[in-house]
């Protein structure tokens, strides 16, 4: 009975895999703020439809449909398109959204130069928002537009972005980094940006004399964030946008200053594409240990035992929508732990078995519990981690070599004393009546 | 000779015989129901359950013995006990009380009767108290007679410092070893008696039984070369001793290697040296005796001296060299603790942290041993006046096991046999006397009858020393020189000749001892049974009172008298085996750990096997530390669950808090710069109200136990009942871990350790963005860095 509902349950969830471009579900919430046009991000929305995702669309304020229900979020990713909301209805809080991560759903915030409840969320992501009112701001290149609308070149460094998009627009908030591992740097500030509160140069001297201050409190420069990732302990992602422009149909039609398209829709598809679990994301399937020439687990291992430990890793491809094997990682490393890693060893892939890592390793001389521990963390990657734990034992009272080269100065001794004994106990009764004899003899 | 009162003369010697010996079997049977019986209360109060802490790992380990097979047990690796090292249980215990029950389990069940592992636990230790009480009947018949070892049989079934440790439930290792130490002194006195090498086997292999049921082995390996060496020193080295103690030595040696958790230990640690270096003396003197009876004895008095003296020299400086190498290892801390009572507290204080390694408060010894204390002085006393070999074993064992009793509590146990063999021998040797119906000879006619051979026939009745006529004697004994050297050696002429004056002064000066009339003999007969009386309803109430709790199941008494039954304890070990995953660690003080791998069936970090004294520290630690400090500790140990013991509610004195300082001294004593004891007090107070320290206030083990509980007062005023000290009513918070439970009474409060932060955030402060607490600005980090001069 149980087997059969866990196999409903797979195929239920096989079902509903199968059609969404995402590994973990197609229903997204939009929050659409209502002074927002949905027709001038219709590039982005018809891009998510396309790729399978149903979107619905929220006010900020109304209360229906709710993201959860009873705990159990009601949609796999929610989109914040709303900037500049200054309230939200009640089941959005910062600390809802903490939940809603947890929950293993995803999120892609918009923010804004203003202060709204979402600002502070994001230092829970420490991330670390300028002032109110202070928008990004770059004169360079020389353009027409206003200096808050920047063109930013995209590094090619990060993973999740196709290589080779073109420069896109921006305007928006920038935010600083902070010392989270968890966050994923996607956009970068232009080198000669900075964070101003006008727009005109009337503040100028300020920024002047905080440059000059050596940094403190200065917000400027290719340290800025401008989009930004950040991927959780679960492997649920969020995305902060420092300005929603970015997603707007607009930008993504308006020309760069060297005249040709900008970036801005292949930009806004790839963030969607990883924040929606569709790229680079991967997961252990599973992993065995053994005995080397063995194939079953053992309940524990004895001590200097050979062990093969082997783990199979599979990556999400978002065009047939399955888990296919991957090898691609090359850094896999594998722990034996007790208290402290008793062993370190790297786990390479396989070759000719796809998605198969595996290392041959011998078991310390030291018993005790053990665990098998794949901890793989890389920036824009979801996290490999497994843990198994199995004991590892003395071996048993007949598991010792039974005769011992270096102990036949024992043997001999214990042989030899048997021998003698033997012998002593033959001639003391043999002699014994010789003696009587004697005795005998004498008393006659 | 005239009578106190008439004896039927009609019986014929074999009427008689028969009878005392069904007697004596009838009274043996009682003796030993009625100590089984004694020790039901606690099956009769609360239930048939395991009781304290050790003895539910026996109850554990018995199991896996029951269901899995010798083997497998031997082979045992317990992954779940001292989580991650794990334990090596097999090798690691004294494996005879686990294996006589496995034994008894399997016989019964191959008689087809189905008995439940844990009756057979819970009732092996009466069922052991009667064996007890057989085989101390053996030993003190062999130092008095039958009647004495009635008498002794009876006090040691019933005297509270035996039935302490073996009431039903009590599943300890001591529950068998009592029995085993008895009979093997009993062998032993055999083996000596009679000089020979089948008792010695018999004494070695029960010293080998002993050896696997109890680490209190040492004793015998100690007591019994002690007495060998003293009867050397008497000069009463025989041909009987050497075989006994040669065969005693070298088989029992040999077997008590055997067992996994000895090993090489009898040839390798100090406390077994004793036992080595009597057995070579003993070759040496018994080499010395065979030289001497080949050379002249002026030659030997020579080379005797020479030769003991090198040989001594040799022995000392070879053990005191392989000490020093290492070969022998050095005694250990224990060890140590039994001479010096402070030294635990100094070095080792997870020694000193165990209540019955205290030593004995003076009333303990009247609860325990009632008046047979009283009377253990005159049984020592009459030993003194027979003094036969078997006499000096019991004169030393009773002056070692007096002192080791005072100085550890748990030690009085060793104390109850030779109390009760020493009271029997004097209470029997007083009813010997005012039972005896004959009466002394009136004043006139006393010297025609004073002949020599009247005097020998009363005191071979009252004492058995083959005493004969002094003139005899003397002639016998010149005789003896003649013909061969006795075998005493100068000492045991020394001995001999006191001996043969004594029995001279004794026929010189013949006043006659005895007891006229019967009034005499029925007030002090009267007495006697009077105090056998209180004996017994003192045995019954304390047994009943003091010794029959399980101290898993508390139990009170209600306004109307009624019992009223606290299980806290269970309630809260079988939520864990419910709630909480099967791999679940519980981190507990180590009091706690067997219970919870026995009742709760989880992981423990660590429990009453204390052999690890820094993973002991560890716990300590975490238990003494702020909880930002406590918390990777308890993440990288894989804790999910910590458990405390909490009695302010209830007034339950033996809960964490009071044992909190010996967490302190244990975990100073590893890391002393991080952990100090005086910062757990406030100007010398030990004090949990608002005067505590910030060090208390702040630790993990404080902020568990009073977490909310000021709560349940509401607007009165919070008091906690064990220390009589008010709490203040804001209590503290927690920001790494979570209440999980927390038991009817409050006792057992158990904590859920918090995952990581989903968002990778310290847990305070995601703590404080769950409850809305507002967090300060922060200024990107400079990433240059500042200029220095």
């Amino acid at each position: 009975m149980r087997l059969l509902s866990s196999a409903f349950v797979a195929l239920l969830a096989f079902a509903r895999l199968s059609f969404a471009a995402s590994s973990s579900g197609d229903s997204v919430l939009v929050l659409l703020d209502t002074s927002l046009d949905r027709e001038n991000y219709s590039i982005f929305f018809g891009g998510l439809e396309k790729r399978g995702y149903s979107l619905t669309f929220r006010a900020p304020k109304d209360a229906s449909p709710a993201i959860t229900d009873y705990d159990v979020p009601n949609f796999d990713h929610v989109i914040f398109f709303s900037p500049e909301a200054k309230s939200y209805a009640q089941d959005i809080t910062p600390q809802s959204l903490v939940g809603l991560l947890s929950e293993k759903t995803n999120l892609l915030i918009a923010l804004s130069p203003k202060q709204t409840p979402l600002t502070s969320l994001a230092t829970e992501f420490s991330l670390i928002l300028p002032p109110p009112e202070t928008p990004l701001i770059s004169h360079h290149p020389a353009r027409s537009e206003r200096p808050t609308t920047i063109p930013v070149a995209v590094s090619s460094s990060s993973p999740l972005l196709t290589p080779g998009i073109p420069p896109v627009w921006f305007s928006g908030a920038p935010h600083a980094l902070g010392n989270n591992p968890m966050l994923v740097p996607i956009l970068r500030a232009p080198a000669e940006s900075f964070a101003a509160d006008s727009t005109d140069d009337t503040g100028a001297d300020g920024i002047v004399d905080a440059t000059e201050k050596g940094g403190e409190g200065l917000w400027a420069g290719s340290q800025m964030g401008l989009v930004t990732g950040f991927q959780t302990n679960v492997n649920s992602r969020v995305v902060f946008a420092g300005g929603i422009d970015l997603f707007s149909d607009e930008y993504a039609r308006k020309e760069l200053p060297s005249g040709t398209p900008s970036g801005n829709s292949q930009f806004a598809r790839d963030i969607a594409t990883w924040v929606f679990q569709e790229t680079l994301t991967l997961r252990i399937d599973s992993v065995e240990h053994h005995r080397v020439n063995q194939t079953e687990a053992p309940e524990m291992y004895t001590t200097n035992d050979e062990i093969v430990y082997t783990a199979h890793i599979s990556s999400y491809d978002s065009r047939t929508s399955t888990w296919k094997p991957y090898s691609g990682i090359g850094d896999l490393q594998l722990e034996f732990t007790m208290l402290d890693p008793h062993i370190r060893t790297s786990l390479p892939p396989v070759p000719g078995s796809p998605g198969t890592y595996q290392v041959q390793f011998r078991a310390p001389d030291r018993h005790g519990v053990f665990k098998f521990i794949l901890n793989w963390k890389r920036k824009g990657y979801s996290y490999l981690s497994s843990s198994t734990t199995v004991p590892v034992v003395p071996p048993r009272h007949d598991g010792y070599p039974r005769f011992l080269s270096a102990a036949w100065p024992y043997y001999t001794g214990a042989i030899s004393t048997s021998a003698g004994f033997f012998l002593f106990a033959a001639l003391w009764l043999a002699g014994d009546v010789k003696g009587e004899r004697k005795k005998v003899s004498k008393a006659e | 000779m005239p009578a106190a009162y008439p004896l039927p003369t009609d019986l014929s010697p074999t009427t008689v015989a028969n009878t005392a010996s069904l007697l004596r079997i009838i009274a043996l049977a009682l003796i030993s129901s009625a100590a089984i019986a004694s020790r039901l209360f606690a099956v009769i109060n609360f239930e048939s359950i395991i009781h304290e802490f050790d003895p539910w790992f026996n109850y554990r380990a018995t199991r896996v013995l029951a269901s899995k097979g010798f083997y497998e047990f031997w082979n045992w690796f317990d992954p779940t006990a001292w989580y991650p090292l794990g334990r090596v249980v097999g090798g690691t215990i004294y494996p005879g009380l686990m294996a006589t029950s496995g034994v008894i389990y399997n016989i019964l069940h191959a008689l087809n009767l189905p008995v439940d592992i844990r009756n057979i636990c819970v009732l092996l230790a009466p069922g052991f108290s009667a064996f007890t009480a057989w085989a101390t009947y053996m030993f003190t018949k062999e130092m008095k007679d039958e009647s004495a070892g009635l008498l002794a049989a009876a006090f040691i079934g019933i005297v509270p410092g035996y039935i302490s440790r073996s009431v039903a439930g009590s599943y300890d290792n001591e529950a068998i070893a009592i029995f085993l130490l008895m009979f093997t002194f009993f062998a032993w006195i055999k083996a000596l008696k009679q000089g020979s090498a089948f008792w010695g086997t018999i004494a070695a292999v029960f010293y080998f039984y002993m050896v696997a049921a109890w680490g209190g082995y040492a004793f015998i390996t100690n007591m019994i070369p002690l007495h060998v060496l003293v009867l050397m020193l008497m000069g009463r080295f025989t041909s009987r001793l050497y075989v006994a103690y040669s065969s005693w030595y070298a088989i029992g040696t040999l077997a008590s290697m055997q067992v996994p958790f000895v090993g090489f230990q009898p040839v390798r640690t100090s406390e077994h040296m004793a036992a080595l270096g009597v057995f070579g003396l003993l070759q040496i003197v018994a080499f010395g005796q065979l030289v001497r009876a080949h050379v002249s004895s002026k030659q030997f008095q020579g080379l005797l001296f020479a030769a003991v003296v090198f040989t001594g020299a040799i022995g000392f400086f070879g053990i005191v060299g392989l000490t020093y190498k290492g070969w022998i290892a050095p005694w250990t801390g224990r060890f140590y603790s039994l001479w010096d009572t402070g030294y635990a507290k100094k070095y080792i204080p997870i020694i000193a942290s165990v209540s019955e390694h205290q030593p004995t408060a003076w009333p303990s010894f009247f609860m325990d041993l009632h008046f047979l204390i009283f009377l253990f002085p005159a049984g020592v006393v009459m030993c003194f006046r027979t003094l036969r070999d078997e006499h000096i074993f019991v004169i030393i064992y009773a002056v070692v096991a007096s002192y080791f009793a005072g100085v550890m509590v748990r030690l009085m146990l060793t104390l109850t046999p030779v109390v009760c063999v020493s009271a029997a021998v004097a209470l029997s040797s007083l009813m010997d006397a005012y039972l005896d119906p004959t009466e002394p000879e009136v004043e006139d006619e006393k010297k025609e009858s004073s002949t020599p051979a009247s005097v020998v026939a009363k005191s071979s009745t009252s004492t058995t020393t083959p005493a004969t006529p002094a003139t005899g004697k003397k002639s016998k004994k010149s005789k003896d020189k003649e013909t061969s050297a006795p075998a005493g050696g100068v000492l045991g002429e020394l001995v001999s000749n006191v001996a043969s004056s004594a029995v001279a002064a004794n026929s010189a000066a013949p006043t006659q001892k005895g007891i006229f009339g019967l009034d005499t003999r029925v007030v002090v007969l009267l007495n006697t049974i009077g105090m056998l009386l209180f004996f017994v309803v003192h045995c019954t109430w304390v047994t009943s009172n003091a010794y029959s709790s399980p101290s898993v199941v508390l139990s009170s008494t209600n306004s109307d008298g009624s019992q009223h039954i606290i299980d806290d304890f269970r309630e809260a070990y079988y939520w864990l085996r419910q709630n909480t995953a099967e791999d679940a660690v519980v981190m507990s003080w180590w009091d706690y750990g067997y219970q919870i791998a026995g009742m709760a069936d989880r992981p423990t970090l660590v429990d009453n096997n204390t052999w690890n004294n820094t993973h002991i520290a560890t716990v300590g630690k975490a238990m003494s530390s702020p909880e930002e400090i406590a918390y990777p500790i308890l993440r990288k140990h894989d804790v999910s669950y910590v458990l405390v013991i909490f009695g302010g509610l209830i007034g339950y004195s033996g809960d964490d808090i009071n044992k909190f300082l010996w967490m302190v001294r244990i975990a100073q004593g590893v890391w002393p710069d991080e952990i100090q004891e005086p910062n757990y007090f406030n100007r010398g107070e030990y004090r949990v109200d608002s005067e505590a320290s910030p060090a208390m206030r702040d630790c993990l083990m404080y902020k568990m136990s009073y977490y909310r509980f000021a709560e349940l007062f509401g607007s009165q005023q919070a008091v906690d009942r064990v220390r009589g000290q008010q709490v203040p009513a804001q209590g503290p918070t927690l920001d790494y871990l979570d209440e999980a439970f927390t038991s009817e009474n409050w006792i057992v409060r158990i904590y859920e350790v918090k995952k990581d932060d989903v968002l990778g955030r310290d847990l305070k402060i995601a703590n404080a963005f769950d409850q809305g607490k507002k967090r300060k600005r922060t200024k990107p980090t400079s990433r240059r860095k500042a200029i220095s001069a």
